[in-house]
């Protein structure tokens, strides 16, 4: 019981990190085409 | 609802458009003692008397309606549109007391655009130490304007300020100087062309085109009975245009302004004379630059020991509080250790940003850019080029949008594509670990040895540069002019709150930017390393035991066995031991080569990659230094990091280009895949080639 518990939530995290990086590398490349003048600070670097 | 009105600052470069912004708004953006800082409309909202509510807009700095450069000409397009929803409806001109005349010259210009101005002249906390002193009244008549004498710094003449833009209204729009003394014949004839057009804004656009080649002409070729000039012709017209306001400025501060010489205290041409000297100059700059790599090394020592301790008892502390599980080991084996590999390094961040700022602020890197533009020249650069160069000492990205204030495009390209070469924060924890490792503590004429090759890695950096700059004026066979404004700044106390939110804001997106990666790539790590395919993995327990049947093994060695055996088969030693052909003749093992593949999306990355990797599977959680340094190198069998390998991994990260928002970056600002793609690749080439020569001549 327990060990499924952990096992979901160990998977959740994953699902979670995976989507941030794919929307991070991937999606904003296709984004920063055109963007030329909107909000970017030091966050972008990361 | 009450209506919002737009309010635009602008001045010239470093004249305090972005305090008296901050003043007003109450918000933080960067303030710099160097011209250039402020390079895209940033905008806030004040509330001002009678419950009118204005729209601020921060502008960067312009030395004229004549632009040259991409920052100047966002000022100007905004001010050739009404239809932009930023048009001002009010435009607040911010001067500097000490520059008066060089700073009027905008006035007139915007005046004459007939919008409704406001002159703020700042800096007045200056002027009884430079023993000026204004006749307001008279300069108000003589410039139809209303006037606050403002000082950000003492906090004065705010309220004033904006009780002058709330009554708008009631300023004067008729114009400092007539557009058609310029030249009467070809004014006459433009008025005749277009009747219903300000002659001034006409002025502006004809001749803007001459200067940059951007805004949109046709209209005004469409017109078939008017006859443009010459490009010369325009360029001659243009400076008996600067002539004439000249004259009408030294006019009106003739009678209104009266600087008394003896009660100036002058200092700065004193500290100039030595600060920019041909050899005093380079020799005060490394004198500095050593004072504080070795601050940053003494000064974070403690700090950084406590955060490497309290993450691995944090590890422990998990690992036996909560029930053992595989979320319970992705906690104290992936995410822990993970990050404890970035926030061990704020101390030595958040210094390095605290003596760079501190730098700005008093005016003296502004002393740096002056001294180096000579050599800068040779190289292909411009002295403007010493400021993303200095930036990107954080990070490359803000540093190359600073390359924006460049207005030869050749330099400005050439910029872009040396400035990753700077050290930027990203690499000082890898340098910084690998160094702690294989460079000894001792001390030399009380300079550490550590921190002499810390600095030694900066200059590399910057040298690299340098050398590729010099290398790709020859190569680019690009056409421009160079121009050359490099205006000193006044000395200044640097003000406390600046530098601490300046520190305050780089390392937070430091470590918010990088943690949120670190974070994601360490979950996905721990994953790849604690499950893998097959028989080498599922039945590692057993293959080990087989293995070590005869020798007798204590409880605590086999289980060390069995964990490197499952580490070695799981998916990511699979993948390590793929790439390691690639990376064995440059000294690393596979694990290295993960953390080196791993950190092609962002640098930083390294150390936390190497923290995960080295607690899966381990029980005992050690620091981070310990786990690196106590690591066996399989192809030598001495310690993981030799000296040479060690060598060759800095001089890797030196030259790498391995930073995937820098490339989105220059493809933006390049408007090119041709640009970022070419660094990627020689950068990351180099890099290969060198560290391969360091380790095989090192070994
Ligand atoms: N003594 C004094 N210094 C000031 C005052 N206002 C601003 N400064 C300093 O002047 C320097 C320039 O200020 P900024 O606000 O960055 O100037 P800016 O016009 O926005 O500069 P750019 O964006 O580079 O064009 C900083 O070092 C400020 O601390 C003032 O009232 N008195
Ligand atoms: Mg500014």
């Amino acid at each position: 019981m327990n060990d499924t518990i952990q096992t979901i939530l160990a998977l959740i995290a994953l699902a979670l990190a995976l989507s941030f990086l794919i929307k991070k590398f991937f999606w904003k490349k296709a984004r920063t085409k055109k963007a030329f003048n909107d909000a970017h600070d030091c966050d972008k670097c990361h | 609802m009450s209506k919002q009105i737009n309010v635009a600052l602008i001045g010239n470069p470093n004249t305090g458009k972005t305090s008296v912004f901050n003043a007003l708004t109450g918000l933080n953006q960067k303030v710099g003692n160097y011209p250039g800082i402020t390079v895209e409309k940033k905008e806030g909202i004040c509330k001002l008397p009678r419950g009118v509510k204005a729209h601020i807009i921060d502008l960067p700095g312009t030395y004229s309606l004549n632009a040259s450069s991409l920052d100047e000409n966002v000022v100007i397009e905004l001010l050739l549109n009404k239809n932009d929803k930023d048009f001002p409806d009010v435009a607040v001109v911010v001067s500097d007391v000490e520059n008066l005349k060089r700073n009027l010259l905008l006035f007139t210009q915007i005046k004459d655009l007939e919008i409704p101005t406001i002159l703020v002249i700042n800096m007045a906390d200056r002027m009884s130490y430079k023993g000026i002193s204004l006749d307001i009244p008279y300069l108000e008549a003589q410039l139809n304007t209303k006037i606050a004498l403002v000082s950000t710094r003492k906090k004065n003449g705010i309220a004033e300020l904006k009780e002058l833009i709330s009554n708008y209204k009631d300023l004067s729009i008729t114009p400092c100087m007539n557009a058609s003394e310029i030249d009467r014949e070809y004014f006459d004839n433009l008025r005749k062309a277009f009747p219903n057009q300000l002659l001034y804004k006409l002025w502006l656009v004809i001749t803007q085109d001459v200067n940059f080649g951007k805004t949109d002409r046709n209209e005004i070729d469409a017109v078939a009975d008017f006859k443009t000039k010459s490009k010369a012709d325009l360029k001659r017209l243009q400076q008996k245009e600067t002539i004439k306001r000249y004259q009408f400025i030294n006019n009106t501060l003739k009678k209104g302004q009266t600087i008394d010489l003896n009660t100036a205290k002058d200092l700065r041409i004193k500290l100039d004379r030595i600060l920019t000297h041909k050899i005093w100059g380079y020799v005060i700059f490394l004198l500095i630059l050593l004072t504080i790599f070795q601050a940053i090394y003494d000064w974070s020592s403690v700090p950084m020991d406590f955060i490497d301790t309290s993450f691995a008892s944090l590890s422990e502390w998990t690992k036996n509080a909560l029930p053992a599980g595989a979320f319970t080991s992705l906690l104290a084996e992936g995410i822990i250790p993970g990050l404890g590999g970035i926030v061990i390094f704020i101390p030595q961040i958040a210094f390095l940003f605290l003596f760079i700022s501190v730098l700005e602020e008093s005016g003296y890197m502004s002393r740096v850019v002056f001294l180096m533009d000579r050599g800068m020249r040779r190289f292909g650069l411009s002295g403007k080029s010493v400021v993303p160069l200095i930036s990107g000492t954080a990070c490359a990205i803000p540093a190359i949008m600073a390359t924006r204030n460049i207005e030869s495009w050749k330099e400005r390209l050439i910029t872009i594509l040396v400035t990753p070469f700077t050290t930027c924060s990203a690499r000082l924890p890898v340098y910084l670990i690998i160094i702690s490792l294989v460079i000894p503590e001792g001390r030399f004429f009380g300079l550490g040895y550590q921190a002499l090759t810390l600095m030694l890695l900066y200059l590399i950096g910057f040298g690299a540069a340098l050398v590729s700059a010099m290398v790709l004026n020859k190569i680019l066979k690009i056409k421009s002019k160079t121009f050359f404004v490099v205006e000193m700044p006044n000395y200044k106390l640097p003000l406390l709150k600046n530098v601490v939110l300046t520190v305050i804001e780089k390392t937070k997106s430091f470590v918010f930017g990088a943690g949120k990666i670190i974070l994601a790539i360490s979950i996905i790590l721990w994953f790849l390393a604690s499950y893998g395919p097959g028989e080498g993995f599922n039945n590692a327990e057993e293959i080990v035991k087989t293995e070590y049947a005869g020798q007798n093994l204590t409880d605590d060695e086999l289980h060390e066995h069995i964990a490197s055996q499952k580490l070695e088969h799981s998916f990511l030693g699979i993948t390590g031991h793929a790439i390691e052909p690639a990376i064995r003749p440059l000294g690393y093992d596979w694990k290295i080569g993960i953390a080196l593949v791993s950190s092609f999306a962002a640098r930083e990355v390294f150390v936390g990659t190497l923290a995960t990797i080295y607690s899966v599977g381990s029980d005992d959680e050690e620091t981070i230094k310990n786990r690196m340094a106590g690591e066996v190198n399989p192809i030598l069998g001495g310690p993981l990091f030799t000296f040479a390998s060690g060598i060759s991994l800095l001089l890797f990260y030196a030259f790498a280009m391995q930073c995937m928002s820098t490339l989105a970056i220059v493809q933006r600002e390049t408007n090119s895949w041709k640009w970022p793609l070419l660094q990627l690749v020689i950068m990351s080439g180099f890099a290969y080639i060198i560290a391969l020569i360091a380790f095989q001549l090192l070994k």
